[in-house]
């Protein structure tokens, strides 16, 4: 990759050195060293776009370049407006486009970059072509191409399109509020300013509230994950080869059972077991009437239980995936490997700790990666099950709430963007060094032919 | 149909870590695993082809030919165009091939294991080339039917590959390949899928396919049987180098250097350390206590290179050794193992502290003892010999 | 040894149909742990007294009441008409998540080009953000683009739910990548362009990995409701069925609701059931195809 970069930076020097007229006009007249060099129709597309980026910069680009330093400072009346549920603003600065308009101005800034060296390297190939005597392409072998050794481009111009609109542009954008002032705290809804790291201070100090909050969060988010990852894999695991022993009975049957919870959407199963857990839901009604208990279990409304409850459904939501993504790879572990260990003298426990789950392990830890950040970032099981709750006065954050939970609540009902923005980009570095650290470490890694 | 040149062709595989990965996997799978290669890496990176030269005449069979790893498989596909070519040049009827995508190159390829289009009846996979050349219906059954005939497989044209033993799909992709009457055929270890007694029934009906195709044929292997039989011209190569070019009886009675020496026939050429020793212009090599005259012929040939006397390794094929008594020309072995194969006994002897063959024919075959813990004395014909230098070149042909 | 000691293979025998037994109570005991939930919520949706919260675990009475009314009843929480958008949105969205997931698969498996790396590079470290961080900006930029009244929510659910698939490629790509090289060389050979390889061979051959995504995009609309919350606000005629289906077990709506929620997650649950047992195999099949060593 190295060898690639340097090699385009000298060709777009080069280009501008040796270049002839039409490569040097396109420096300022993008595409006029394709259309000199025989590509007419591609020069001449090349240069729509210059006049496409000129017209929108005067038109609004420049304007939101020079409101992005400030994000803006008039005043505006602030209505809320019943019908519609949200606020609507009178006349005004409004930071929050003023900071998307710059953003998207910047995204827009770098494409016409990228189009500008493109379309140079492109015109000096041209001219070089033409020089040596060899064939320019005509337009109709471009679009030939475009579906033959160029097809990548065709495929995936629109794909990669949709993720930096509507992925990456918001990241970004999303990453900007967490400098800002941006939250309804201190009314900063309308205009705010940019205030550097001032949020990342009040997050990651324990001893401010919305400090506290973050640490015992983040260990909570922690602790779950380490359980409904791996206590998830364990069992189901387990569960697996129960089935799969060979004196089981019925093995169909059984997968049947544990897979059918899979196949009801997780949101509908969720919303069900929070229903039958409250105070007079279906299990608390049941075990009163065997009079096992005598008041209700507070499933959602003592911390500790909730925590509890919440790890032990998500055995139930999670197992059964275990056991059908293990089933297939089990089937897979060698058979000599059994007999061999058997002919050792090796006990099912032995087998199970020195043969399958070495086995396991090895071949399913890009899987366990994927679950480990999955479940950090598993927002469905919260919050259809306790909502975060219990949440005690005076919090944001409620005792079961996970970093995605509690970033959900901070933008969408309590509308603090910037510390929810914070508190998103603190559980991407959170993630990034768990996956980097155990992702290199791991042999499918080191060979990405080998998953093939 | 059309006569290929490579001028100067080289192969570099940049040093990426994935393409390298990727190239040793692919060798990996295709032949022995635990190989070293002496590929040349410089800055570029892997040489895996180097400074190729080849003029393939109009309608000739030529073998590429060499152990895993020693670039055969690269150079055909950079004739296919499915590989880029680094540097160098590439004709086909004397049209610039550098540049061309493969489908405009008119050439077919025969792959090692088939690649037929699974989804596809028979019939389909041999139409699918016709029709993406817009040919009419008419056209692709004739050329399809004919080909089928050709091959003997009409009775399955409506079957899917699945269906269908090793042997016929492979005649199948080779139907696919010549159904459009490609100016060259490729064939990538054609054979190497099958089991033995298949693969020997193919070879000749792909020598029978030869007399009734004009085309000119490329044909990869790292099987030497195949490449004698096959080839009228051979290309041995090693290490991304070519080491010798010739027709089957060259590269046989002459090898250039030690390598296509104990590369070409089976079992392998016999290898002594020994010294070559010049008498005024008559020269003959010594292996322990024995002294052995050349022949005339080769005798010239060492002469008009002026060759002085020098430590030599030197070869006798098992076929040129003989039992025949040749006073003080003698060497003395023991018999390890005596195989008796009906028309000749493969003896494995123990002489000069070496591992040798000897094949003994058994026709008039003197009586003898030839089991093992025999003692034998064994000489070499002498017009057979191969005198090679300390760099491993043959010194007749320096 | 066995044949001159029978009573110790009686033991052995017995002791192995003990564990038998043991084993398959215990897994009795599981799967009625995993299956009771679900049959809870069908005998609830044929639970003839109202209200969320009753004092006996199984329906004292049974009716179809409840299916009925979640199919007429368009007056408090229109679900036939929720059911009608979801399906667009499902529809819409599938079509073209299908489009980019194949493509930018394809093209991973099969294309070598400069940004090949670090485009999947790229696309593991979005993976890496919580997916609805950028929610709250998506919803700034579709309503930049006009698209939150009205009935263009749809449209903008249908860019939601399939604008970002692109980075969902790796099963997908796992299936390419077990497609021989050759046979696309074959093609090549053969005289065909990539997109003829593509759209002849490549296509053919991958019916189960098109089945399986086709079904994934499809089910997507049905069961996510975070993002259809945020992008609906309160415009409740172009709610989906998720929406719908959460609205009836909040507190205004919940006594009269409830069991008609139970039906309606019947009525969700059975197609994508089915779905799924049907695709569960090739699930399975891309996961051991991704990871096989």
């Amino acid at each position: 990759m190295a060898a690639n970069k340097t090699g385009s930076k000298n060709s777009v020097l080069t280009a501008v050195k040796n270049g002839d007229l039409w490569t040097r006009l396109s420096m300022i007249l993008m595409g006029a060293g394709l259309f000199g060099h025989g590509q007419k129709i591609k020069g001449a597309i090349v240069f729509v776009f210059e006049a496409a980026f000129i017209f929108y910069m005067l038109a609004t680009g420049f304007h939101a370049l020079a409101m992005l330093p400030g994000l803006g400072s008039v005043e505006a009346g602030e209505v809320y407006n019943e019908a519609k549920g949200i606020y609507e603003y009178s006349a005004g600065d409004n930071s929050l486009l003023l900071l998307l308009y710059g953003v998207v101005t910047l995204f827009v800034i770098a494409a016409f970059i990228v189009l500008w060296v493109l379309q140079m390297k492109q015109s000096y190939k041209c001219q070089k072509n033409l020089e040596e005597g060899k064939h320019v392409n005509s337009f109709k072998e471009d679009v030939q191409s475009l579906f033959n050794n160029n097809l990548h481009i065709t495929l995936m111009t629109l794909p990669v399109l949709g993720i930096l609109i509507f992925n990456i542009v918001p990241l970004v954008f999303m990453i900007c509020m967490a400098f800002t002032t941006y939250s309804k705290e201190d009314n900063h809804l309308m205009l705010f300013d940019w205030n550097g790291l001032t949020q990342f201070g009040r997050v990651l100090n324990m001893g401010g509230n919305i400090g506290r909050q973050f640490w015992g969060v983040l260990a909570w988010t922690v602790i779950w994950a380490i359980f409904a990852t791996f206590l998830n894999y364990i069992l189901g695991m387990i569960l697996a080869l129960i089935i799969n022993r060979k004196d089981t009975k019925g093995k169909g049957f059984w997968r049947f059972c544990f897979v059918l919870s899979i196949a009801v959407p997780q949101f509908v199963s969720l919303m069900i077991m929070n229903t039958m857990l409250q105070p007079y839901g279906a299990v608390n009604v049941l075990l009163q009437n065997l009079g096992w208990i005598s008041k209700p279990i507070p499933f959602w409304q003592d911390a500790t239980l909730a925590r509890i409850t919440i790890i032990v459904i998500n055995l139930w939501v999670g197992i059964p995936y275990t056991l059908l993504q293990i089933t297939g790879i089990l089937q897979n572990i060698p058979a000599e490997l059994y007999e061999a260990a058997r002919m050792d003298g090796a006990g099912p426990v032995t087998i199970f700790f020195k043969i399958t789950l070495p086995y396991m392990l090895f071949v399913t830890t890009p899987y366990l990666i994927t679950s480990f950040v999955g479940n950090i970032n598993n927002f469905n099981v919260i919050y259809l099950l306790s909502q975060g709750g219990p949440t005690y006065v005076g919090d944001t954050a409620g005792q079961t709430d996970l970093l995605v939970t509690w970033l959900y609540k901070l933008t969408i009902d309590f509308q603090y963007y910037n510390i929810g923005a914070v508190i998103g980009i603190l559980t991407f570095i959170v993630l990034t060094v768990v996956t980097l650290v155990t992702y290199r470490n791991s042999g499918s890694y080191k060979n990405e032919e080998a998953f093939m | 149909m059309a006569t290929v040149t490579l001028k100067h062709i080289q192969k570099i595989y940049p040093n990426a870590p994935d393409e390298k990965k990727k190239k040793k996997k692919k060798n990996d799978e295709d032949e022995a695993p635990h190989r070293t290669y002496h590929l040349k890496v410089t800055d570029e990176g892997v040489i895996a082809v180097d400074d190729f030269n080849l003029e393939i005449k109009d309608k000739e069979f030529i073998v590429l030919v060499g152990p895993s790893g020693c670039g055969k498989s690269t150079t055909l596909r950079m004739v296919a165009g499915l590989e880029d070519i680094t540097r160098g040049e590439l004709y086909i009827d004397d049209q610039l091939m550098n540049d061309v995508d493969p489908k405009d190159r008119d050439i077919a390829m025969v792959f090692q294991n088939y690649a037929l289009y699974p989804h596809m009846s028979v019939r389909q996979n041999m139409e699918f080339p016709l029709k993406l050349r817009k040919m009419s219906k008419e056209m692709i059954d004739e050329k399809v039917n004919e080909a089928a005939e050709i091959l003997g497989i009409t009775q399955y044209l409506n079957r899917k590959p699945k269906a269908l033993s090793g042997g016929q799909r492979q005649r199948v992709a080779i139907g696919r390949a010549i159904v459009r009457e490609p100016r060259v055929l490729l064939m990538d270890e054609p054979l190497s899928n099958l089991d033995a007694k298949l693969r020997n029934q193919m070879r000749a009906e792909i020598i029978k396919l030869r007399q009734r195709i004009n085309t000119t044929f490329i044909y990869v292997t790292h099987d030497q049987t195949e490449a004698m039989t096959l080839g009228d011209r051979i290309v041995i190569m090693k290490d991304g180098e070519i080491q010798q070019i010739g027709t089957p009886q060259e590269v046989f009675n002459k090898p250039r250097n030690l390598f296509v020496a104990g590369f070409i026939g089976m079992p392998q050429m016999n290898l002594y350390d020994g010294e070559l020793v010049r008498e005024g212009d008559k020269y003959s090599v010594r292996v322990a206590d024995a002294l052995i005259a050349l022949s005339e012929e080769k005798n010239a040939a060492l002469l008009a290179n002026d060759v002085q006397p020098q430590p030599v390794t030197v070869g006798a094929r098992p076929e040129h050794i003989s039992l025949e008594e040749v006073p003080g020309a003698m060497i003395e072995g023991t018999v390890d193992v005596s195989e008796m194969m009906g028309s000749s006994i493969h003896l494995h002897v123990n002489a000069c502290g070496k591992d040798s063959i000897i094949i003994v024919p058994t026709l008039d075959l003197k009586e003898q003892n030839l089991d093992s813990g025999a003692k034998i004395r064994f000489t070499f014909t002498s017009s057979a010999v191969h005198v090679f230098d300390k760099d491993g070149l043959n010194l007749e042909y320096k | 040894m066995t044949t001159l000691n029978p009573a110790k293979k009686n033991t052995v025998s017995g002791r192995k149909r003990a564990v038998n037994i043991l084993v398959h109570l215990l897994l009795a005991l599981l799967a009625f742990i995993w299956v009771m939930p679900i049959v809870w919520i069908v005998l609830t949706s044929f639970r003839a007294e109202p209200g969320s919260y009753v004092n006996t675990f199984f329906p004292q009475s049974y009716t179809l009441k409840n299916y009925v009314k979640l199919f007429t009843d368009r007056n408090v929480l229109n679900f036939p008409k929720m059911f009608g958008n979801t399906l667009i949105i499902a529809i819409c969205s599938c079509c073209i998540s299908t489009f980019f997931v194949l493509s930018v698969s394809y093209s991973l498996s099969r294309m070598r080009f400069k940004l090949r790396k670090p485009y999947m590079n790229m696309a593991m470290i979005l993976g890496l953000f919580p997916g609805f961080m950028a929610m709250v900006a998506q919803y700034y930029i579709l309503k930049a683009m006009g698209f939150t009244e009205g009935s263009m929510i749809r449209l903008a659910l249908i860019i939601v739910y399939s604008a970002t698939t692109g980075l969902g490629f790796q099963i997908s790509k796992g299936y390419f990548d077990t497609i021989p090289r050759s046979i696309d060389e074959a093609a090549i050979m053969d005289g065909a362009t990539q997109w003829e390889v593509f759209t002849r061979i490549t296509m053919p051959l991958s019916k189960p990995i098109i089945i399986y995504t086709v079904m994934t995009s499809f089910i997507a609309p049905w069961v996510d409701f975070i993002f259809a919350r945020v992008i609906c606000r309160a415009n409740a005629d172009q709610f989906t069925v998720a929406i719908g289906l959460w609205n009836m077990l909040q507190k205004e709506y919940i006594n009269q609701w409830y069991t008609c929620f139970a039906a309606g997650a019947v009525v969700i649950s059975i197609p994508i059931a089915i779905l799924f047992l049907f695709m569960q195999r090739f699930y399975v099949e891309g996961m051991s195809g991704a990871v096989k060593g």
